[in-house]
Order: C-alpha cells, then sequence, then structure tokens
C-alpha cells in the first residue's frame, strides 16, 4: 500500500531528486520514468511520486495531497505556503539575487526602483526591508530582457552560472539570499504518518550529509 | 455596476444534504461529550469590540477579522475567536460563580484574512470548552480524555493524532540565549517550520559551542512518545524548560495509565500560538485533512486582560475541517448520523388538504417522518 506521496518539481531539479531520492530507497524503473504518467508507483510501492510544476509543489502538500515534496528554497521563499521544511537537501545550488547594468545601478532615482522579477514576494520583502519604494513588475520568463529594453532597473531572479546575465550585459549588484533544495512535509502527513516520513528524513539526511562531505 | 448575483465571496461556502446532515450530527455528538462532562453552553455576542480580541488573542490574530465601526467610532469585528469572548465573560459576568467553571460553545467564527491555503475558510464553525479555575495537571488531563472521547466516538480508528507540547520549553531557551522579541518570533518561525538547517545558521550568533547549536536544532526533531522527553533532557538544562519537560512526564506517565499513549505524541516542535499559551499546548490531527482540525492549550494569562487572573485550559474543534476529512473517509459507516426513518408515502396531495395533513400530523405523532407531494 502507498505510505507516502511525494511531490517532485520538474525542471532544473529533477533528475538530482530523482537520484538521490533512489540512493535513499525511492527507486523507480526507467519503463515508468521513460512514460509520461505524472503520477508513478516506486518499485516498493511504498511511495508513489508525483511531478507537477516547481511552484505547485508547495501547493500539493500544503493540502495534503502530496505528503512530501522536493523543491527549491527560493519557490518556498515566494510562496507562503505553511509547510515544514525539515531537511536542506543540499543540491541545485542557486542565489537569488539583484541584477542589473552596473552602470546604471542604483539608479538616480526620484522615484521609485523599478525591479522586474518572477518573484514578487521576495522582491518586496528584500526592498521593504531597508524601505526602498519599489514597482514590482511581475514577469513569467526572459526576465534580463527587462533593464536592456528599459522595462525596469533591475531584476531579481534565480542565478545559477550566471552565463544568461552575461550575454545580456547584466551582473550581479548583490545577492538576496542563497537557495537549495528543500524536502518539504505536510503538518498533518508529519504526525499522522510519522514513521513513514521519519524514515524517508533519515535515508535523506543520511545521503544529504554524504553529499555535503564529499 | 453589474455584479452577478450567482457570485459567492471567497471563503464562504452552502452546506447541504449529506455534508450537512453529518455535521449536524458531528456537532450533535461532539456537544455531547462536552455536556456528560458537566460543560454549560454559553452563547457569545457575534459582535463585540476590536479591542477584545485584541487583548484575548493578540493583535495579529485579531486584525485577521472582519472590521467596521460602531456609531460611536469605536471598532467592532466579527468574533474571529470565542475564547477571548468566553474569558471575559468568566472574569465579569460569571466572577461570583463557584469554580471551577466550565464552558462549552458551538459557534460561527469569521476572519477576513484566510490562516493559510489549506485552512482557507473565512467563515468556520468552532466547537470548543473551557475550563476556568484549576491549574494542575487534572485540568489538562480532562481536556486529554474529553478531545479523545469525541474524536474515538467518531470511529476515526487509529486515524486521527493528538500532539502536546509545553510553550515554557520554548520560553525557557529563548531566556536562556537572551533573545530579543524580534530574534524570539524568527527562531520560533524555523523552529515551527522544523527548519533544522536555518536554525543552526541563525543560532550561530547565540549559542556558544558547535554542540549546543547543533543539540538546539536538534529540538525540530523531537515528535513522538516518552522516550523524547529524555532525549530532550540531554539537549535542555535550563531550569525553567527542565521543568516544563517534568511536567510533560507527570501528563505523559498519567497518559500511558489512561491508556492513550497510542493516540498521543510529544512534540516539541510545536510553538505557535505562543503568545496565547503559557503551559501545555496541543493539536488535533485527522487522516482525510492537510491541516490541524483542532487546538488547545493552557492560558494562564488570558482572563488577567479582563481584571482577574485565573488558571485556564481549553481547546477548540473546527466542524468544517472535521466533517471535510470525515466526508473524504468515505466509508458512510464511520460517520455518525442522526437517527432519521425512511418517509413513509402520503395519500395523493390531490386528496382534501384537511385529510392530507390529518393523515401528516397523525404520522408525525407516531414520530414518522412526514413528505408531501408537490401542492396543487
Amino acid at each position: 500500500m502507498t505510505e507516502l506521496t511525494i511531490a517532485l518539481a520538474k525542471g532544473r531539479m529533477l533528475d538530482e531528486a530523482l537520484s538521490r531520492l533512489a540512493r535513499a530507497g525511492v527507486r523507480v524503473s526507467h519503463s515508468a520514468l521513460g512514460s509520461r504518467r505524472l503520477a508513478i508507483e516506486d518499485e516498493s510501492g511504498a511511495h508513489r511520486l508525483i511531478f507537477v510544476k516547481p511552484s505547485d509543489v508547495p501547493v500539493y502538500v500544503e493540502h495534503g495531497i502530496a505528503d512530501c515534496g522536493v523543491v527549491g528554497r527560493d519557490v518556498l521563499l515566494e510562496s507562503d505556503a505553511d509547510l515544514l521544511q525539515p531537511l536542506d537537501l543540499r543540491m541545485g545550488h542557486c542565489r537569488i539575487a539583484v541584477a542589473a547594468c552596473a552602470d546604471e545601478y542604483p539608479a538616480a532615482a526620484t522615484g521609485a526602483l523599478r525591479v522586474a522579477t518572477k518573484y514578487p514576494r521576495i522582491a518586496a520583502a528584500h526592498f521593504g526591508a531597508r524601505g526602498v519604494p519599489v514597482e514590482i513588475i511581475r514577469l513569467s520568463g526572459s526576465v534580463e530582457l527587462a533593464p536592456v529594453l528599459g522595462l525596469a532597473d533591475c531584476i531579481v531572479d534565480l542565478v545559477e552560472t550566471g552565463r544568461t546575465l552575461v550575454e545580456n550585459g547584466l551582473e550581479v549588484v548583490e545577492v538576496i539570499t542563497e537557495s537549495t533544495a528543500r524536502l518539504v512535509v505536510n503538518r498533518a502527513s508529519y504526525q499522522l504518518k510519522a514513521a513513514a516520513v521519519s524514515r524517508l528524513i533519515g535515508s535523506l539526511r543520511d545521503e544529504a550529509e554524504r553529499e555535503g562531505a564529499a | 455596476m453589474f455584479e452577478p448575483l450567482s457570485h459567492i465571496p471567497d471563503g464562504m461556502r452552502y452546506y447541504s444534504g449529506s455534508e450537512a446532515r453529518l455535521r449536524r450530527g458531528c456537532e450533535d455528538a461532539v456537544m455531547a461529550v462536552f455536556d456528560g462532562w458537566s460543560y454549560e453552553e454559553i452563547e457569545t455576542p457575534c459582535v463585540d469590540y476590536l479591542a477584545l480580541f485584541e487583548r484575548g488573542m493578540g493583535y495579529a490574530q485579531a486584525h485577521r477579522a472582519f472590521r467596521f465601526t460602531d456609531t460611536d467610532g469605536r471598532m467592532l469585528a466579527l468574533r474571529p475567536d470565542v475564547t477571548s469572548s468566553v474569558a471575559r465573560a468568566a472574569a465579569t459576568l460569571f466572577a461570583d460563580r463557584a469554580r471551577p467553571l466550565r464552558f462549552c460553545y458551538a459557534s460561527q467564527v469569521f476572519r477576513q484574512q484566510q490562516l493559510s491555503h489549506a485552512l482557507w475558510r473565512r467563515e468556520s464553525r468552532q466547537l470548543g470548552c473551557e475550563l476556568f479555575g484549576v491549574a494542575g495537571v487534572n485540568a489538562e488531563i480532562e481536556m486529554l480524555c474529553i478531545a479523545t472521547e469525541i474524536l474515538n466516538g467518531l470511529n476515526l480508528g487509529q486515524d486521527f493524532r493528538l500532539t502536546i507540547n509545553s510553550v515554557e520549553i520554548f520560553n525557557g531557551i529563548c531566556a536562556h540565549l537572551a533573545l530579543d522579541e524580534p530574534r524570539r518570533e524568527r527562531m520560533r518561525q524555523l523552529l515551527d517550520k522544523r527548519d533544522a538547517a536555518e536554525l543552526q545558521k541563525f543560532l550561530a550568533g547565540y549559542a556558544t559551542t558547535e554542540t549546543e547549536r547543533a543539540s538546539f536544532a536538534r529540538l525540530t526533531q523531537l515528535s513522538g512518545k516518552g522516550e523524547i522527553l529524555e532525549a530532550a533532557r540531554r539537549i535542555i538544562t535550563n531550569p525553567r524548560s527542565v521543568a516544563a519537560l517534568d511536567h510533560l512526564g507527570v501528563l505523559w506517565r498519567i497518559i500511558e495509565t489512561l491508556d492513550l499513549a497510542d493516540c498521543c505524541d510529544i512534540d516539541l516542535g510545536d510553538v505557535s500560538g505562543l503568545d496565547y499559551y503559557t503551559g501545555l499546548t496541543c493539536k488535533i490531527y485527522v487522516r482525510g485533512a492537510g491541516a490541524q482540525v483542532g487546538s488547545g492549550g493552557r492560558y494562564d494569562h488570558l482572563t488577567a486582560n479582563f481584571g482577574s487572573p485565573e488558571p485556564a485550559v481549553g481547546f477548540v474543534l473546527d466542524l468544517d475541517s472535521l466533517t471535510d476529512a470525515l466526508m473524504r473517509r468515505e466509508t458512510a459507516a464511520t460517520r455518525p448520523r442522526a437517527a432519521r426513518g425512511e418517509a413513509t408515502p402520503l395519500p395523493r396531495p390531490d386528496t382534501d388538504p384537511a385529510a392530507l395533513f390529518t393523515d401528516a400530523r397523525r404520522r408525525r405523532a407516531r414520530g414518522e417522518r412526514a413528505s408531501i407531494d408537490g401542492a396543487r
């Protein structure tokens, strides 16, 4: 019987998350992975994996439809989901940063700083904490274009290697915070499925520590 | 401007059919248990001064309420909780009554701002009980007994869990680390999210040694049965926290003797509602609900806000979350059901109304259901 449903974020971290889970004992067959099914069982049948957009991972877990999830800290900071975050998986390292054309930043702003971003909450909290008035411009992709074309003075975005920034004439002017993948757990599942959840946390913690030591 | 009347405000909903019957059955079952433990029903005003809730629930929670102004300019609120009002009544209206004083209620509460995505309702029905005037473990055990009796009565089997903790464990640690208010709140949030990684980073500035940091971060993992307390004693040494651990130890031994240990857990990571509770806290989880369905604890400082300090404990169940979970469990057998017979067919409505209703009233007098077909 399925004990735990685990939501995984599709995209940049999925392969790493799957191999980490496999080493922690949650293995899925190649044929199941090769299929286009969005919900598959692992070989033991004790876990069900579901694949959703990163920003939907906190939603599934908060409602208890998934018991656990693997998702970047960036996504968690942006969502205001009420979740437990018992484990830093120490993978999918990146930074959330303010980037701009360096010679034009900080803009000689008398009004509000215009910030283009996919992370409006993080951006508002960051500038708000310093009392800087900002106009947040919410975009859903190709954020780097905004300062180049004059839509915004700067951007707040995820930076992995920084190559996209450089190629668009931007650079990191300020790092807001670091982000790694986190294991998140539903509050009710944490209590009601305590044995299964703590087994999963335990084996993932061992793997994360091995990874961190290497 | 045209607004379709079909639209319902966010966080509000209708209940009907089997769901409404389930709610009624559930509420009756819960209220019967409260009554069985000698709790007297109380109805509090639905509209009250915002200041009452600010004092009762704390500023942040009270300000989730729907607020408006009275004719004299004072701020009113649609009640966001019932406990504040019951505590005021205990301290004022019922000040002269003999203690212990026991009240229970089934009341709607409202909030303009949702609590979380999973707790999305802005109107919900709270079933709660409050016990005033008893300081010791007896009041706390009474509360746990009532809660488990209710949940067992709903035929949930093993599918519910009560977690207990004492806020004094966390308060002792914060005092020991000499944290100011914003830092205490930051540490509370990290512990509440069981975020060991960030907690360890945060503690870097306060706990002196690596070992001390690692051991406080271990607090996030301390959830389970009685052995948790032993593990906690190895980590925590400040007298205030140790006294709280001792108290939990006493409670746990009684819980074991009463055979409640299977459905109870100690959870040292539960640190929500710190400003409200002064000792024991409790949360109730039911399989099928993604968030807690109830919570409670000891709040010895609350009635002092209304001029008469006295010990108090209480808990509430959220009828909406509870019945959501019961509906999802689907097995009709587990649902409490108000006794209700099948309606026996009445004569056709085209018979003489006097004869029709004479017959219907006779059936009603015998306790049968009457269901009259469409009017002619």
